[in-house]
């Protein structure tokens, strides 16, 4: 195998097999232990992961041409495009940054045994793959009357999802969403008690890594937005009810509009939701591997607390076209444009945590030097919707498809990978093949820029979204786009080839194989760690690190 | 480290059923939601699993745009829902046992303590956040309802047919009957759960028993005064009573004050089993977080309600009639 | 120890600065050189459709504007990164340094983004306010979203019909020599320099009245009546879509205004909206941004 530096290939490490496990059954069904529940949500994010991809490549097949060509009828495109949205979003994207590697790590950052509600952290996995399973049955009953299914995007806007939309599939989205809404929702919970009241002695806020803040940050968001989005959803719910409620029935004097309000005040939080756990996880590879403590630790933290408020009075700036009053915009757009400083600082930061580094290009760093880049190309094109006047061009074309793309597709996506090629050897005990690791990277690197940039030229030129077919000067740049998803396939491809043959050679790591860097509490214990950690607690000096 | 002997506080839980089960109890539940108030319909033979799982028609999706009303009550549904919510409880209760168990068993030590209070306090933020929700979209109908109506009274001017789009007149329910009596049954009830909680601390059992007692029953009063509302409001509808379907302030109204009342339910069945636990000889003086929990959340929909009454039933009905 | 690293650190801000100003030339080369579309979009075209109006004209400003800031955001972070990245390796910096504080440098780069969306917002702000004030309004057009079309009335004009506006299918469009899933056998007309207002509003789905040219897109929302206006400064047929999820036929829904001049408008509300003229035929047999003259 390929030795990485400061690594010392140990055996199992003492006592690992018989710590009180449970046996198979009684382990992954009825666990309370945030290590196994941190590998079941990793799990889930990758199966959904798988689903979301899916449908992403069977949409961009379609759209690789003009005309209609795989699908059979429209509305099944637009169900293949809500259905992508949200099963990226709740489903592959938040399970995996928050519950899986928040799970995993959070607790062993801050000094802890386990979370702080060990059995309700596994009622928010349980409840995930019952709401997958709603999303999935929506799949195969009616929708309206142009087939099964719901059409009416990841956005959800009535009247469209309303009497748009009569059949029981989007009952079945409401019901999922609502599911996995409380599963975070309890989550947050779970974090919050766990990082303010079970800090390691001699761990204060301000020694606590930076990842811990994230998700602390995260937490709060999911907690405040969350609510809002299911209260929203029940009104949808009732309103769909014929003899139910009107709130968003004009004819009744109710209001289609608020539901925009409310979703985005859910929506826009929910975006750094999606971002912050990723920020976390790669402060922590940038410090690492560049063998140097993080440049400017405070402001790191606070940025994300900024990033977090602010996040929270942002929310129109998704409805500057529904005709809301000028003055209201104007704020919007001013506030929208505030979050790119505390962002700015983050960036900068790590890049002045590399300045004076001594850099090594391993494949974790790798991802995240991506992230930082693709995350500013995504970030900046926020900053140019952000600018109402020019987003009635802009809104609803392809380059928002674009923007959110770069900061998800690449931003939470090259986190979440950052963090698994990261932690691996970590969770699993055993290494990648690098060959293999590095094939993923470029191919996705390569994939994902040849997807979303051209997408990019298409909102110039005027392309709208939700499109299942196109006048042909759109045609050439969406070729290419469909080209960039073959390339990312076969990049999703060398991921699970690596993820077979690191199973299948098992060449086992020590505790800190990162070395010299790697500073957290996690590089102290065994590879995997054993099955309770610090059954005495650890000491945090006062003159530790971060 | 493994090796070593436990030398923390904190609660390592054993493996548990529960929330596996009520995972599975949720989807039970949310099919049962959704069979029951918009019943599932195959559209063709395709998928004969589906056929036999739900029982509507097959023709219903020719008229595909018909009301999804004359579904509610589908056959079945109500069958589903039943169970989902039974197994809910079941598994709530067999969870809640267990905790009440391991409380007395001493795993709660000072940390868990605080942990659970910080979990209670996370819990009860985001029913705040629920109803900021429904409070958010009851001020939009509230005050913009005119402004949108006639969104611009230049366009009307320009396009009079567009007015007939504007909302139908408001009605409101009267404040200073049912809803008064309601407020003042809650506010005496916040008074009764803290005369318990006074009380265990000294070591009074039987004066907490009554206060607790007292505040159950008056939950159980003000659930039975709101449904006689409902009731009243269900037979005046389209007479002048605001109903669920009739305009945005029947539907604002009902899901509001409905989600209070749910809300109110659960501080009783709450309060009611630390009632329970009183009677049983549990809630010792030092240490029964589960009443203060139970107290802290009925102080909460105390406080919802007094936010409800001040602007559902006073001040918007009052600028709405006019 | 010394020699090696000061030329790593030339070699490396070479490359960076070669790499980061190619990024930012390229890019502004690349969004400004390209063609663009009058009315409708060009084959391959990446960037902004031209200006028709004013309004226009001040958002492909503005949008070039923030366009610049962003591209050079872009590059310079790029090229530290590619700066940072040789001469920070591990090769050529073995022994990491162990400063994590600087405050000056922390206040400069939260000041610099401050200032710099000062920049931006300013102008910003004049185009928002520019947007939505509506001028003296020399006539009101209505245009409503229905569950698939759009239809346009006058309310100024007795004597124009309401104007079902249907797309026109492949054959059709062909045949008609209009561009497909953009031309409509029923354009909406209206004369050049004359301030329109347009009132949006749908009868079911939302839907959204797009005219890229026009910088104009607003959402039509049942039960609300929203407003917008434009000042065409050409004459054209010029094409938009429908950008608001609607349901299966969202994507064939266009929007088709032609723009005549006033002469020529003047005629058609005299002939009850029929055409006498071959020019402003022309402009819709030509189905693009230009008049027949122009061509
Ligand atoms: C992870 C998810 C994520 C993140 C982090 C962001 C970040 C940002 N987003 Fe994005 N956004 C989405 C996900 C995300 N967004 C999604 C999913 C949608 C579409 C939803 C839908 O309709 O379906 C969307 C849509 C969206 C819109 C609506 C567009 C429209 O529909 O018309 C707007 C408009 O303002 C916007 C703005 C921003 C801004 C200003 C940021 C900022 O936070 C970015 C800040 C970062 C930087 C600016 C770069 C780094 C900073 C520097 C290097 C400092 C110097 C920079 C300057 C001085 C400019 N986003
Ligand atoms: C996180 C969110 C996310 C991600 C990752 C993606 C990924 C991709 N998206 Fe998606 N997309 C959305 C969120 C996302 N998208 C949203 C919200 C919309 C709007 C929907 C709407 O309009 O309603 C959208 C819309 C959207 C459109 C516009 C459709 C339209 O408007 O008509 C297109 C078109 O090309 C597209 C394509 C793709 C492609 C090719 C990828 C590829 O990058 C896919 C490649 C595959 C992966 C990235 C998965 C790999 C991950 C794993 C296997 C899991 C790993 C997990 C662990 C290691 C734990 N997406
Ligand atoms: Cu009409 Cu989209
Ligand atoms: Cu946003």
């Amino acid at each position: 195998m390929v030795a990485l530096p400061g690594e010392n290939i140990s055996a199992e490490p003492a006592g690992y097999h018989d710590d009180g496990k449970p046996k198979f059954f009684a382990r992954w069904f009825y666990s309370t232990n945030h290590k196994d529940i941190g590998t079941l949500y990793l799990i889930f994010g990758i199966i959904s992961g798988l689903i979301g991809g899916f449908l992403s490549f069977m949409m961009r097949m379609e759209l690789a041409d003009p005309g209609i060509q795989f699908f059979t009828n429209e509305h099944q495109y637009l169900v293949y495009v809500s259905m992508h949205g949200l099963i990226m979003i709740f489903f592959m994207v938040m399970p995996a940054l928050i519950g899986g590697f928040g799970n995993w790590f959070v607790p062993i950052m801050v000094g802890a045994p386990d979370m702080a509600f060990p059995r309700m952290n596994n009622l928010s996995f349980w409840l995930l793959p019952t709401a997958l399973i709603c999303l999935l049955i929506s799949f195969v009953v009616p929708g309206n009357a142009n087939g099964n299914g719901f059409g009416g995007s990841w956005v959800m806007y009535p009247p469209l999802s309303t009497t748009g939309h009569p059949g029981p599939a989007f009952d079945f989205i409401i019901i999922g969403l609502l599911a996995a809404g409380f599963s975070s929702i309890f989550g947050a919970i779970n974090f919050i008690t766990t990082i303010l009241n079970m800090r390691a002695p001699g761990m204060t806020m301000h020694k606590m890594p930076l990842f811990a803040w994230a998700v602390l940050v995260t937490a709060f968001l999911l907690l405040l937005a969350l609510p809002v989005l299911a209260a929203a959803l029940f009104m949808l719910f009732t309103d769909r009810i014929a003899g139910g409620t009107g709130f968003f029935d004009p004819a009744r004097g109710g209001d289609p509009q608020m539901f925009q309000h409310l979703f985005w005040f859910f929506g826009h939080p929910e975006v750094y939701i999606m971002i912050l756990p990723a920020f976390g996880i790669v402060s922590h590879i940038i410090s690492t591997f560049s063998k140097k403590p993080i440049f400017g630790y405070l402001g790191m933290a606070y940025a994300m607390v900024a990033i977090g408020v602010v996040g929270f009075v942002v929310w129109a700036h998704h409805m500057y076209t529904v005709g809301m009053d000028v003055n209201l915009k104007a704020y919007f757009l001013a506030a929208t444009l505030v979050i790119a400083v505390p962002t700015g600082v983050k960036i900068f930061s790590w890049l002045a945590t590399m300045w004076g580094g001594s850099i090594r290009f391993t494949i974790p760093m790798q991802w995240a030097l991506a992230f930082i880049f693709l995350f500013v190309v995504g970030g900046v094109t926020g900053v140019m919707l952000a600018n109402a006047g020019v987003d009635a061009y802009l809104h609803d074309t392809y380059y928002v498809v674009a923007h959110f793309h770069y900061v998800l597709s690449m931003g939470a996506v090259f986190g979440i990978f950052a963090g698994f090629y990261y932690w691996f050897g970590k969770m699993f005990g055993v290494m990648y093949n690098k060959f293999l690791a590095a094939a993923h990277f470029w191919l996705f690197f390569i994939g994902v820029n040849v997807i979303f940039f051209p997408q990019h030229f298409l909102g110039l030129n005027g392309m709208p979204r939700r499109y299942v077919d196109y006048p042909e000067e759109f045609a050439i740049w969406n070729q290419v786009s469909s080209f960039g998803a073959y390339i990312t396939l076969a990049g999703v491809v060398f991921f699970f080839l690596m993820l077979i043959e690191a199973f299948i050679v098992r060449r086992r790591v020590g505790d800190n194989y990162w070395g010299e860097g790697a500073t957290t509490l996690e590089w102290t214990l065994s590879s995997p760690p054993p099955y309770h950690q610090f059954n005495v607690l650890p000491r945090i000096e006062d003159n530790a690190e971060h | 480290m493994a090796g070593h002997a436990v030398e923390h506080d904190y609660h390592l839980i054993p493996p548990s059923p529960w929330p596996f089960l009520s995972g599975v109890a949720c989807l039970v539940w949310g099919v049962g939601m959704v069979t029951f108030f918009a019943g599932l319909v195959p559209r063709t033979g395709e998928s004969p699993m589906l056929e036999w799982f739900f029982s509507k028609g097959l023709d219903s999706l020719q008229d595909s745009y018909r009301p999804v009303a004359d579904q509610v009550g589908a056959d079945g549904g109500w069958a589903i829902l039943l169970a989902g919510t039974i197994m809910a409880a079941l598994v709530m209760i067999s969870w809640w046992k267990d905790v009440a168990a391991e409380s007395r068993a001493g795993d709660h030590t000072p940390v868990v303590d605080i942990g659970l209070r910080y979990g209670m306090i996370m819990f009860i933020m985001q029913e705040a956040m629920f109803f900021v929700g429904w409070f958010w979209m009851f001020f939009e109908l509230g005050l913009f309802h005119k402004m949108r109506a006639a969104w611009n009274t230049d366009v009307l001017e320009n396009a009079p047919e567009y007015a007939d789009s504007m909302a139908p007149g408001i009605h409101a329910v009267d404040a200073w009957n049912l809803p008064l009596m309601n407020t003042i049954v809650l506010l005496l009830s916040g008074t009764t759960v803290t005369w318990a909680h006074h009380a265990l601390i000294h070591g009074d059992r039987k004066g907490a028993k009554w206060g607790l007692g007292l505040t159950v029953l008056l939950g159980l009063f003000f659930t039975g005064l709101q449904g006689i509302e409902y009731v009243e409001l269900f037979h005046e509808r389209g007479e002048g009573a605001p109903w669920l379907s009739t305009d945005a302030y029947g539907s604002a109204f009902f899901m509001a004050t409905g989600f209070h009342g749910l809300h109110v339910l659960i501080g009783t069945i709450f309060l009611g089993v630390m009632f329970l636990r009183l009677t049983k000889g549990g809630l010792r003086p030092e240490k029964h977080f589960g009443l203060e929990a139970a107290a802290w959340y009925w102080h909460f929909v105390d406080v919802v309600w007094l936010f409800l009454f001040a602007f559902v039933y006073i001040i918007f009905a009052s600028s709405l009639h006019g | 120890m010394k020699s090696p690293t000061n030329k790593t650190t030339i070699i490396a801000a070479i490359i960076a600065v070669a790499i980061g100003v190619g990024t930012f030339v390229a890019l502004i080369v690349l969004g400004l050189g390209g063609e663009r579309g009058m009315g409708q979009p060009v084959d391959g075209g990446y960037f902004l459709q031209d200006a028709a109006t004013p309004v226009m004209e001040d958002l492909t400003t503005v949008h070039n504007m923030v366009f610049y800031w962003i591209s050079g955001i872009t590059a310079f972070v790029m090229a530290l990164m590619v700066y940072i990245m040789i001469r920070f390796r591990e090769k050529a910096n073995p022994v990491p340094s162990k400063t994590s504080h600087n405050t000056a440098i922390e206040v400069v780069w939260t000041i610099a983004p401050v200032l710099i969306l000062l920049f931006i917002a300013v102008p910003s702000m004049q185009l928002l306010y520019f947007q939505d004030k509506l001028p003296e309004t020399d006539m009101t057009i209505k245009a409503v979203g229905n569950t698939w079309n759009w239809s346009y009335t006058y309310p100024d004009l007795e004597n124009i019909e309401e104007i079902i506006s249907n797309p026109l299918d492949e054959v059709q469009a062909k045949a008609q020599g209009k561009p497909y899933l953009l031309g409509t056998d029923a354009q909406l007309v209206v004369p050049v320099d004359t301030n329109v207002k347009v009132l949006v509003t749908s009868i079911n789905n939302m839907h959204s009245w797009t005219v890229p040219s026009f910088g104009i897109k607003m959402d039509a929302v049942p039960g609300i009546i929203n407003e917008t206006w434009f000042r065409a400064t050409r004459e054209g047929v010029f094409y938009g879509q429908c950008s608001e999820i609607c349901g299966i036929k969202h994507y064939y829904m266009p929007i088709e205004v032609n723009v005549v001049s006033k002469a020529e408008y003047a005629r058609w509300v005299a002939n009850d909206g029929a055409f006498t003229s071959s020019v402003a035929q022309n402009n819709t047999l030509m189905g693009s941004g230009q008049t027949a003259a122009q061509k």
